[in-house]
């Protein structure tokens, strides 16, 4: 039974296997206007072509489609989303060829706005933070590296330089003002 | 004379230190001698695949402190890396909006900046504004320095190299607005591969994307890794020496995605640490130890050996 | 300026001018006559009612200066509606009607007729806007809705009072019409109004009238070839005593009104001489010029003179001068020696003809969406990769491969063939967001042509929805699927890859309803490509100044009541040209056309609306500004006792009043939107916001920032 299942719904439902009727409880009603509200176009538009999975680098590998995402959107059917809002690569494409001019790339960010204020927050995202708010960029400053840029007679890293710790406090500011560390959390890093 | 700001981003000075060597040289006065400065209060542009993607007030607050720095300085900000180049884009874009442009500017004030654009004209008394201008290393090289300019200073014309160009998604489509190449038949790195003497190889599916972006590396890095096999498969069948590319996030996912499935490996470089070496500069002064595939084939192969 | 006294019977209702005024008496003092106004309040059943409270109105209307009755009605267009008004102004006298409904575009005629038959004059009628631009638009705000309404019947109060009458003229109607295009609408539009026994002039673009429908195969759904159901009809145009058919020319301007619109055409030099062509070919056989005949779309040759095709009409040969080696370096003349009747003639120049009409029939019809340069399709890059009418002319028994199904690039008949919908269509990102209606239809009819000609070939259809709504759409539908076994792929195209050794082509596609991603091989794909706004459409866009609705179609007056009728009078639409439409509909609308045109040209008179722009002689100077500012040069500038004046003519003028504010001296006024009628409305509703606004010191403080 399950094979059946996975033949004819296709992989990426196996949830939908699981809850055989999706009730009303699963909708997620005005879903749509959230998306709008957190920076995505209006997927009430989409014509469920599938030019944009069809572009997608990542729905070539796995199950993940694109287009299926936009209909879950539509449908309000928000839990499905959950987890598959990670692994868009943000090239685009789907937006270059959409004939609906929706920007399906910009959805998935617009979803992973929405799991980031109910928590599902990926460690990397904590990571890259923490590294931004201690040297004020994201990637942690390497020592062999910095072995390698004197001996290609490269100043040192500005961010080894005493000035830098200025625009660390500004950046620590900034993050602050907007409560992302809470967001996040990643209070305990920040400073001042 | 266009004035440049340095933008050199996170990547290139922690990981690929080689990259900054060879743009600063490729602009310096050995080079094309622009006019370009560093401000070392730049931070991150911030990463898009972290913080557009999970806070964008935060991200448009951190990018346009970024702007302001260009701004007091009245320079364009010219980005090595197609990751800066979509963030400080498309923050410009958003803080055109005078909302946005608001509650940005009351908060910086804590910091003692503003956001107020570059003056582009004068309409009577007025000064009309335009925003902070963000420029690729690759449009200042097609546009300011141009084609001709770089094919007179190829003193070593790569001529028996097979260069397989990399765009990277971003460098197509850095925001809805604005591309500086068609994003369906881009040109302008072949066209620099070329005038550098060697030749730019057509590949199949030549525009796909790395695999490394928004966050996919970072979060499920054997997926990354499977679509960077795909291509570079398709790059090695094509036959090529070297993968070049404009964004050295593209080139850290190229460079470290090899090592899980190849053991030799295709070597991936810069496009101006690809210019340098066109123009002179020894290859073996280009930080390639610090990448995982090693060069040595390729500088074999320019030897001729 | 005076108000005029109206006819005799009103008059005598003057003496009752006080009543019913009271505290209002001061402002109504300050006009100069106060001439009795009825004010009629539509509820349009729950349009405006449920939105606007119109007894409200009516109760702020009954106050109004100068209203002495004031009236609601369910529906006021209906006869009942209709009767209430008319009794209403004979029983209390009513001067000047205002009928607070609809847009003045549908009913403002109905209503004329409605004040005319209570003996008014009908152009001492003001509409107001109650619908569109009140209740539709401020559903959500039920009490300032109706605070706008009493507003807006203010203001048409107000203007009301200073109406004066204006008598329509009636002007005699040209007995003939032109159509612009010569394909399948024009064809038809032509020879109905011919058979009604009006004089027709076609004027086609092209060497060959035939349109687009000639260039096809067969036609959907019932499978009639279409040259062979359209040759008859092009003959018969060309010999209808009452048709001049104009082929290979343009029309250059167009100037007048309706009735009386002078037409100049541009006849192309063909280099061949119509009256002594024979159309035996015997010049193309001698002509060592080769180039791809466009006709066939590139697929077939022709020489440098050249029918389009066998069944052109009229079967006259035209010199493509562009290819041509005489026209090129002097020489050759290899034609001129063929012809026997002598009829090529180098020196032929252009030929300018003047018309006069009483209607125009525009059927400029379609071109075809160009897919773009390395674009998905791939149609620029592989020759494999064709477009829908491309496969039209490689079926088609009289096209290049005499009706061989053939790839181009090997000449061998493909085994699997991919046709892609939607390409050109239903694409915001390409600005065309509208449906072509013929590609879903075309594709079907050419996958069973296909499966006729080879019935060993393997069809799919890339389809977004497939649209088979018109008389026996579905049936075909249902056809192919069930005789033919075609495939139908819901998905669109993501990728197609070329073998660069077998010319055939791998497309990428997710299959949605599977939610999976496919590729499949095919040897030839035909792009569904869709319809757009032609270039014909385009340049005769530039000589008359017909609106286009947002597809870039030519917009008819009124999408369900007005379809063929174009916003100026006498002009109207027919098939393509209006938007995209398969062949019924074509004809039926060029039908309809005929029939509209032709009723105008029996009438023998028109009445022309008296809303046209009037010089105050006195205070004018003669500058001529008006005269520059004009786009229908309407007024002149002639000499008189007192100097040069200037003079609008009333059948030029179509009132839309750019003189007016250009005018210098303020010497032109707007019949119907005088200074002071339309300061009299501006007045009114600055002086009312501040009374329906002011219940509180504050609404009022605000309304005067405003």
């Amino acid at each position: 039974m399950g094979e059946v299942e996975k033949t004819f719904i296709g992989g990426l439902h196996e949830k939908l296997a699981e809850d055989k009727i999706i009730d009303e409880s699963h909708l997620e009603p005005n879903f749509a206007k959230e998306i709008v509200k957190h920076g995505g176009k209006d997927v009430m538009t989409c014509l469920q072509c599938g030019n944009c999975t069809g572009v997608c680098p990542i729905s070539l590998k796995i199950d993940y489609k694109t287009r299926s995402i936009i209909k879950f959107c539509q449908f309000g059917l928000k839990k499905f989303t959950l987890e598959m809002r990670w692994v868009c690569a943000t090239c685009y494409r789907c937006y270059e060829y959409c004939p609906a001019d929706i920007n399906p790339a910009e959805v998935m960010i617009a979803l992973r706005h929405m799991a980031i204020k109910e928590g599902v927050i990926p460690p990397f995202i904590k990571l890259a933070a923490t590294n931004l708010v201690e040297y004020g960029q994201s990637v942690k400053p390497d020592s062999e590296i910095e072995r390698v840029r004197r001996e290609l007679d490269l100043e040192d890293m500005p961010s080894r330089t005493r000035g830098y710790a200025k625009v660390v406090r500004e950046i620590n500011l900034l993050v602050r003002s907007t409560g992302y560390d809470r967001l996040i959390g990643i209070e305990s890093e920040v400073r001042g | 004379m266009t004035q440049y700001a340095y933008f050199f981003g996170c990547v290139i000075p922690n990981r690929y230190p080689g990259i900054e060597y060879a743009v600063r040289w490729v602009c310096g006065s050995d080079g094309f001698n622009l006019d370009v400065e560093d401000i070392e209060e730049f931070s991150c542009c911030p990463v898009p695949g972290i913080f557009y993607s999970s806070d964008k007030r935060t991200w448009l607050l951190i990018a346009a402190r970024n702007l302001t720095l260009a701004q007091n300085e009245r320079r364009e900000i010219l980005t090595v890396c197609n990751g800066c180049l979509t963030s400080l884009l498309k923050a410009t874009e958003n803080l055109a909006d005078p909302k946005n442009l608001g509650r940005v500017n009351r908060v910086l004030s804590q910091i003692g900046r503003k956001y107020i654009g570059i003056p582009t004209k004068t309409e009577g008394r007025r000064r009309v504004m335009g925003p902070v201008k963000v420029r690729h290393y690759v449009d200042v090289m097609i546009n300011d320095v141009g084609l001709e300019t770089i094919a007179e200073r190829t003193r070593k014309p790569l001529s028996n190299v097979r260069a397989a160009v990399h765009y990277g998604c971003h460098y197509l489509r850095p925001t809805e607005k604005q591309t500086i190449d068609d994003p369906n038949d881009p040109v302008n790195i072949d066209l620099i591969i070329e005038k550098c003497g060697a030749t730019s190889i057509e590949y199949e599916d030549k525009l796909d994307c790395c695999g490394a972006g928004g966050g996919v590396r970072s979060h499920v890095v054997e997926l990354a890794n499977s679509i960077t096999e795909d291509k570079c498969r398709k790059i090695a069948d094509a036959g090529a020496d070297c993968i070049v590319t404009g964004c050295p996030f593209c080139l850290l996912q190229f460079d470290n995605a090899q090592k899980s499935f190849t053991k030799e490996g295709i070597p991936v470089m810069h496009i101006s640490q690809f210019q340098a070496i066109a123009m002179g500069v020894d290859p073996n002064s280009l930080g390639f130890d610090t990448h995982h595939v090693s060069v040595h084939s390729f500088i074999r192969k320019l030897r001729g050996t | 300026m005076p108000v005029l006294a109206w006819s005799d019977d009103v008059n005598s209702y003057e003496s009752l001018g006080e009543n019913g005024v009271g505290e209002t008496a001061r402002e109504v003092n300050s006009i100069s006559s106060n001439p009795r106004i009825g004010v009629f309040i539509c509820h349009c059943g729950s349009n405006i009612a449920g939105t606007v409270n119109p007894s409200k109105v009516r109760e702020a209307a009954e106050k109004l200066p100068g209203v002495v009755t004031a009236k609601e009605n369910k529906y006021t267009c209906s006869d009942l509606g209709q009767d209430e008004i008319i009794s209403a102004i004979k029983q209390n006298g009513v001067e000047r009607v205002v009928i607070a409904a609809c847009s003045p575009r549908m009913h403002e005629p109905t209503f004329r007729n409605c004040v005319k038959q209570a003996g008014l004059n009908p152009y001492l009628l003001q509409m107001v806007n109650l619908r569109e631009q009140c209740s539709w638009v401020h559903s959500r705000e039920k009490d300032k809705a109706t605070e706008k309404a009493i507003g807006l019947v203010r203001m048409g109060v107000a203007k009301a009072a200073r109406l004066e009458p204006l008598e329509a003229r009636e002007v005699p109607v040209e007995q003939s019409s032109l159509v612009i295009g010569g394909g399948v609408a024009g064809i038809q539009a032509a020879l109905d109004l011919a058979e009604m026994g009006f004089k027709v002039y076609v004027v086609e673009s092209e060497p060959s009238i035939g349109g687009r429908m000639a260039q096809l195969d067969k036609t959907f759904p019932t499978g009639d070839c279409a040259i062979c159901i359209l040759a008859p009809k092009m003959v018969e145009l060309s010999r209808h005593p009452n048709i001049t058919l104009l082929s290979y020319s343009e029309v250059e301007e167009i100037h007048g009104f309706i009735g009386n619109y002078n037409v100049k055409v541009r006849k192309k030099a063909r280099y061949v001489d119509e009256s002594k062509c024979v159309g035996c070919g015997v010049c193309a056989d001698a002509c060592p010029v080769k180039v791809d005949n466009k006709f066939d779309l590139g697929f077939g040759k022709r020489k440098a003179i050249y029918v389009p095709f066998p069944q052109a009409v009229p079967l006259k040969y035209t010199i493509d001068r562009e290819n041509c080696i005489h026209f090129k370096t002097g020489k050759c003349g290899a034609c001129v020696k063929a012809c026997s009747n002598d009829a090529i003639d180098y020196e032929i120049v252009d030929d300018e003809i003047e018309l006069k009409v009483g209607t125009i029939i525009c059927a400029t019809g379609f071109d075809i969406y160009v897919p773009k340069k390395r674009d998905v399709y791939r149609y620029w890059e592989s020759r494999n990769v064709i477009t829908g009418l491309e496969l039209e002319r490689l079926i088609n028994a009289s096209g290049p491969t005499g009706g061989n199904f053939i790839r181009p690039s090997d000449g061998k008949p493909p085994k699997r063939v991919a046709f892609i919908q939607c390409v050109g269509s239903r694409n915001r990102k390409l600005g065309s967001a509208y449906c072509s209606r013929v590609c879903c239809m075309y594709t079907i009819k050419n996958a069973q042509i296909i499966k006729e000609h080879q019935p060993d070939t393997d069809i799919a259809v890339y389809y977004n929805d497939i649209r088979a709504f018109g008389k026996g759409f579905e049936e075909l539908y249902h056809r192919v699927r069930e005789e033919y076994g075609i495939e139908f792929i819901r998905g669109r195209p993501a990728k197609l890859s070329e073998n660069p050794e077998t010319g055939s082509i791998t497309i990428r596609a997710e299959e949605t309803l599977l939610s999976k991603i496919t590729e499949r091989e095919f040897d030839l794909i035909v792009l569904a490509t869709g319809l757009k706004p032609s270039e014909g459409s385009k340049r005769i866009g530039k000589v008359l100044p017909l609106s286009l609705s947002s597809d870039g179609f030519f917009q008819e007056a009124h999408p369900k009541l007005r379809p063929v009728d174009t916003a100026i009078d006498g002009i109207y639409l027919a098939g393509c040209a209006q938007g995209p439409k398969d062949i019924p509909d074509s004809v039926a609308q060029a039908k309809a056309a005929a029939a509209s045109a032709a009723a105008i040209m029996a009438g023998k008179q028109v009445r022309i609306e008296p809303l046209t722009a009037i010089v105050d002689e006195e205070l004018c100077v003669g500058c001529g500004l008006c005269v520059e500012m004009c786009p229908y040069g309407a007024p002149e500038v002639h000499e008189s006792e007192t100097g040069s004046k200037a003079k609008i003519v009333e059948a030029l003028c179509h009132g839309c009043g750019t003189c007016v504010p250009a005018c210098p001296q303020k010497a032109i006024a707007a019949n119907q939107f005088t200074d002071e009628q339309i300061t009299s409305e501006i007045a009114s509703a600055l002086g009312g916001v501040g009374r329906a606004a002011g219940k509180t010191k504050k609404d009022a403080n605000r309304a005067e920032g405003a």
